[in-house]
């Protein structure tokens, strides 16, 4: 087995598709900031019949449930222990912690109330499944920061340097960090479980989210077995989602994927998907919902799509050795699952909501797809950043730094 | 019909002792059952059923024996945007004649006094008994479903003035203004002719005389339930154009076949009036011309069964019971003293003949007496 | 490597337990039962009674301070020419559905007050509250606008302040729980000329519309929409149409929070779930990691 050790990457940031991006950002800020000013009828096109749209389907459902590789890699690497996923799990970890903190940001604009967010903390009701994925979200948030920690003291232990007046702070921040490092190398298990039983709560209580809404919402998905679909089909993208974001991380910065670690990821795949297709078939014919399946309406074709390119494409291709073997392959197959995942959040949260009076039906405005839009350029910037700045991605072992970092597995 | 006889057994008494009994009406022609749920009813717990509506109605005033006027200001504490409506009366009473009479408002009263709207509906709308709506409630109930279907309006303004408008009139002179407010009397039409869209006999003619004075139909036959949009309806077209075939014909269906006979009503050219030789072959004119229809069809309202000979209604002739002269002959003494059949064999008494005796004589060549002028 | 003992690993679960159970306890106060009183109150909408008049949309505009046209102007009758619901500038609306005979039918919107409000189990900071008269309101002080109530509510009640940006608000009907405290009635059941919207207990309501169905058979159809629909709303309405076809959605018996719930607590089953999927993991990282740390040893 080569040797990987994570590095910052020392490239250039600016290219053409990095300017592109930027000018996304900047777009979607500017209908950001008309939400602020005129309020959040104003930039989008939601109503009394269509409270929640692309900022709550997208940018949160979706959201929480791409960010899944999070908590799948960190089970897989740090509770199963296997070791030779430790690479791919700070990447996981930065796009979780991305996409969380993007998941927090988009919640709060799309609050009417959004400076009243902690409102949660202190106010509690039991009984609402927005109050628990909240807080599991927000803890979740906070312990990803936490596990990121490290590799932050990793990257400035000996190496701070305020300038000017700062300097004399050099010392005790040194000190600090050098503090924090050994407590959090004792503590990290908690939170590393914690994170994964956060996760596990929150991904299958955001299916939960929209049980309430009862005849409101399609019956080709409205089940009372949804939190468990939700909890499945995230961890069914979680490791597509590595192996997507893993591939096109080399390919930006040209480096050689790994790929025997995302080919051993990829074997994996299969089976979760056809759990989760195993539920969502059987669920239908339990509840007998196949019968709408007949009529012809996008909630059936869209309903259809979302299990045939989702699921049973991927499926098949992940089980497929030639594909999962090849980089082109693997790339594929799980880009058609991470679409067939945005496609079930975005179709169950959208979609299938049809309310009882409907005058106009929903689509998003031209400012809420730029925010959206903005939101995910901001967070591939801030990841190419990152990555720049963080030794996250696994390069090969030149020079022979020892590890600070329990969860790298140091030992060796 | 048995509706009919309770209502008249419960009006006799109300008629007869109305003046007489205090409020005791145990003694009325009255089922118990008909008021309480319980066999012994006691002051502590009446058990009064709810309202039983048109079971128990006995009230038949003439308009002229109500007020005139009624002012109703019993909401004045209640709201001060409007002034109090001036309610005329006798003018709906009068109205109510055409439907169905006192009852289409006081549609509960019981042997007794007059009962007004505020001795049943409370007038506060907080309140226990919630079966029946309040008084406010229950007085715009009542005018607005007529003033409605005959406006077509359920603004405020049409009846309630407002207190602090400019334009208003004075109480008083409204209060006089509506005191002499009679409705006309209501001429019924001789004929009607109504147009309808059935392409093969447009035109149905109605003898409404006829019927009414001829066949001594009962108005309240076919004008039953009837409120003042009948007449005053805002749009009568569409008020029509509503109703279903069956509704349509629901009034003569009472007494013709309107699902078959459809030409006998429906024609290209007006109907003629009604002729008893065309119909039955048997010519009324002669003697019977001047008859309402009764006197020979006893039953009500049913006009067949008889035959068309004198026996069915006058028994058998003698020179006792049918003073000949009546029909423009006096009888001579030869002939008065024979029996009628003699010269008169067909039944319908018509055509007498004269060979059973005279083998040379005819009538009416020849008369059995002398010809006097015809009464 | 920094030595995880065993002992490490006991003490800070433990710790960790005892934070999450002093949580589960504060939870299981914070979620307050509904309160259904055997006096609640209710109303029963009569529509073949209802005109059309909108005083009640005035009455109600004056009573909650909206703004409003003048009295007079509520006697425009073109407004019906569409269908309207209740939004944050109007609580309740009239709308008004053609019928082949004699009158159109007119029916008055508002929140339905249900005996197990959605909204009240949705909000995620509890703003929303039962209150034992049937009047469901809400804390506006506590609410951060996340408009899942607008999401949960069967009857598409709650609504937005869209067009505020600063301190956006959600409006409905609260059944002038201001005015019924104090021991008066709602402001639109004040005004109702001819009394179609009646108020009182609610057992006695529902004896009521019974006893006017089974009179007039012809008038009423048989079906009192608000007496099981949900679970039970507080608002019930009588009519001489199928509800279907006077816009009211088509709902079931089980109250709408129930399913939610249902999941919810046994996800969230005192909290055990949860603990014990994380002892669970903790074991298994726990034996995997002993297991690679002896493998090792072996291997030196």
């Amino acid at each position: 087995m080569e040797n990987f050790r994570s590095a910052p990457i020392e490239k250039k940031f600016f290219t053409p598709i990095v300017l592109l991006l930027i000018v996304l950002a900047i777009n979607g800020m500017i209908f950001l900031l008309g939400r602020f000013l005129f309020g959040i009828g104003a930039v989008t096109n939601l109503d009394n019949q269509y409270p929640w749209g692309i900022w709550i389907g997208i940018d949160v459902a979706a959201g929480v449930a791409l960010a899944a590789g999070g908590f799948t890699t960190a089970a897989l690497g740090h509770i199963m222990y296997k070791e030779q996923y430790h690479a791919i799990i700070r990447p996981a970890l930065l796009t979780a912690m991305l996409g969380y903190t993007f998941v927090a940001i988009s919640v709060m604009i799309d609050l009417g109330r959004y400076y009243y967010i902690w409102h949660p903390l202190i106010m509690w009701n039991g009984t609402s499944v927005l109050f628990e994925v909240g807080m599991c979200v927000m803890i979740y948030l906070f312990v990803l920061y936490i596990e990121f920690l490290p590799i932050v003291t990793e990257r400035f232990i000996g190496r701070v340097s305020f300038p000017g007046f700062l300097k004399k702070l050099n010392r005790p921040v040194d000190k600090l960090l050098r503090v924090l490092d050994r407590t959090l190398d004792k503590t990290m298990f908690i939170f590393i479980i914690a994170g994964v039983v956060l996760s596990c709560l929150h991904q299958s209580s955001l299916g939960t989210l929209m049980v309430i809404a009862g005849p409101k919402i399609h019956p080709l998905w409205q089940t009372p077995i949804l939190p468990l679909l939700f909890l499945l089909s995230a961890i069914s993208v979680g490791l597509p989602m590595v192996i997507f974001e893993s591939l096109i991380t080399s390919r930006s910065f040209g480096l050689k994927p790994e790929i025997n670690i995302l080919s051993n990821l990829g074997n994996m795949v299969g089976p979760l998907l056809f759990i989760y297709l195993a539920f969502k078939i059987g669920d239908m014919v339990i509840r007998k919902t196949f019968v709408y399946l007949t009529e012809l309406n996008s909630a059936s074709v869209l309903f259809t799509l979302e299990i045939m390119i989702g699921i049973i494409i991927p499926l098949r291709m992940f089980l497929s050795r030639q594909v999962v073997n090849s980089p082109l392959g693997l790339f594929t197959a799980a880009f058609f699952v991470i679409v067939g995942v945005l496609m079930n959040r975005i179709n169950y949260f959208l979609v299938a909501y049809t309310p009882p009076y409907q005058f106009q039906t929903y689509f998003p405005s031209f400012g809420e797809i730029s925010v959206t839009v903005g939101f995910i350029a901001i967070e591939i910037l801030l990841f190419r950043k990152m990555v720049m700045i963080f030794p996250i991605v696994s390069l090969p072992e030149t020079g022979s730094q020892k590890t600070k970092y329990f969860i790298r597995g140091k030992s060796q | 019909m048995r509706s009919k006889i309770f209502f008249l057994l419960i009006i006799m008494p109300f008629f007869c002792f109305a003046q007489k009994i205090k409020e005791n009406h145990s003694t009325q022609i009255l089922k118990c059952s008909t008021c309480h749920s319980c066999d012994v009813p006691t002051k502590e717990n009446p058990c009064i059923k709810p309202c039983p509506r048109e079971k128990i109605i006995s009230i038949d005033q003439l308009p002229e024996e109500g007020p005139n006027v009624l002012t109703i200001d019993k909401f004045k504490k209640q709201t001060d945007v409007y002034e109090p409506v001036i309610f005329s009366h006798r003018l709906h009473a009068e109205m109510s004649g055409m439907g169905g009479g006192c009852k289409m408002c006081h549609h509960y009263n019981p042997p007794g006094r007059v009962i007004g709207c505020s001795d049943c509906h409370e007038l506060t709308r907080k309140r226990e008994d919630v079966s029946k709506p309040d008084l406010k409630g229950a007085y715009h109930r009542q005018c607005i479903d007529c003033h409605r279907l005959w406006s077509g309006k359920v603004e405020c303004l049409n009846c309630h003035q407002l207190k602090n408008s400019k334009t208003k009139t004075d109480i008083s002179t409204i209060v006089k203004k509506n005191g002499k407010r009679i409705h006309p009397q209501i001429i019924t039409p001789a004929i009607v002719k109504f147009d309808t869209p059935k392409a093969a006999g447009k035109l149905v003619t109605f003898y409404h005389l006829e019927h009414t004075d001829l066949f001594s139909i009962d108005c309240s036959k076919c004008h039953k339930n009837e409120s003042c949009s009948k007449c005053h309806a805002k749009d009568l077209v569409t008020l029509k154009a509503g109703k279903t075939l069956e509704q349509k014909h629901l009034i003569c269906s009472n007494c013709h076949n309107t699902k078959q006979a459809c030409s006998y009503c429906h024609l290209n050219t007006v109907k003629p009036g009604f002729n008893h030789k065309e119909r039955t072959g048997f010519d009324i004119d002669k003697y019977h011309g001047k008859l309402k229809c009764v006197r020979c069809h006893t039953t009500k309202e049913k006009f067949t069964g008889l035959r068309g000979d004198c026996s069915s209604c006058h028994g058998i002739w003698t020179h006792e019971n049918f003073r000949h002269k009546i029909t423009g002959i006096a009888l001579d003494e030869n002939h008065s003293s024979l029996e009628c059949t003699d010269c008169h064999q067909e039944k319908n008494y018509a055509n007498p003949t004269c060979s059973n005796c005279h083998e040379d004589k005819s009538f009416p060549k020849f008369f059995p007496g002398n010809f006097i002028k015809k009464r | 490597m920094a030595a995880q003992t065993r002992r490490d690993f006991f003490k800070t679960s433990a710790l960790l337990g005892t934070a999450i159970s002093g949580i589960s306890n504060k939870q299981i106060k914070a979620q307050s039962k509904n309160i259904l009183s055997e006096n609640r109150m209710g109303v029963l909408v009569d529509t073949t009674a209802c005109i059309g008049c909108r005083k009640c949309e005035w009455a109600c505009k004056t009573a909650h301070n909206l703004p409003t046209l003048p009295v007079e102007e509520y006697d425009d009758r073109t407004v019906f020419k569409k269908m309207r619901r209740p939004d944050d500038k109007a609580l309740t609306v009239v709308n008004e559905y053609q019928n082949s005979t004699k009158f159109p039918i007119n029916v008055k919107v508002q929140c339905m007050h249900c005996d197990q409000p959605a909204c009240v189990s949705a909000c995620i900071v509890g703003a929303f509250t039962k209150k034992e008269n049937s009047s469901v309101i809400w804390d506006t002080n506590k609410c951060i606008g996340c408009r899942y109530c607008m999401v949960a509510c069967p009857f598409q009640i709650p609504a937005f302040e869209y067009e505020e940006a600063l301190k956006p608000d959600i409006k409905k009907c609260d059944f002038c729980f201001d005015l019924t405290k104090k021991g008066k009635i709602p402001a639109c059941v004040e005004i109702c000329p001819v009394e179609a919207i009646t108020y009182g207990r609610r057992e006695d309501l529902i004896k009521a519309a019974r006893e006017k169905i089974k009179n007039y058979p012809t008038r009423y159809v048989n079906h009192i929409y608000g007496e099981y629909e949900v679970g039970g709303t507080s608002w019930m309405y009588i009519s001489s149409k199928d509800f279907l076809q006077l816009a009211f959605p088509k709902l079931g018996r089980d109250p709408a929070p129930g399913v939610s719930e249902a999941i919810q607590h046994g996800i969230f089953a005192y909290f055990v779930p949860p603990i014990a999927l994380y002892a669970l993991l903790g074991g298994v990282m726990w034996l995997n990691k002993n297991r690679k740390k002896t493998e090792s040893e072996t291997e030196i």
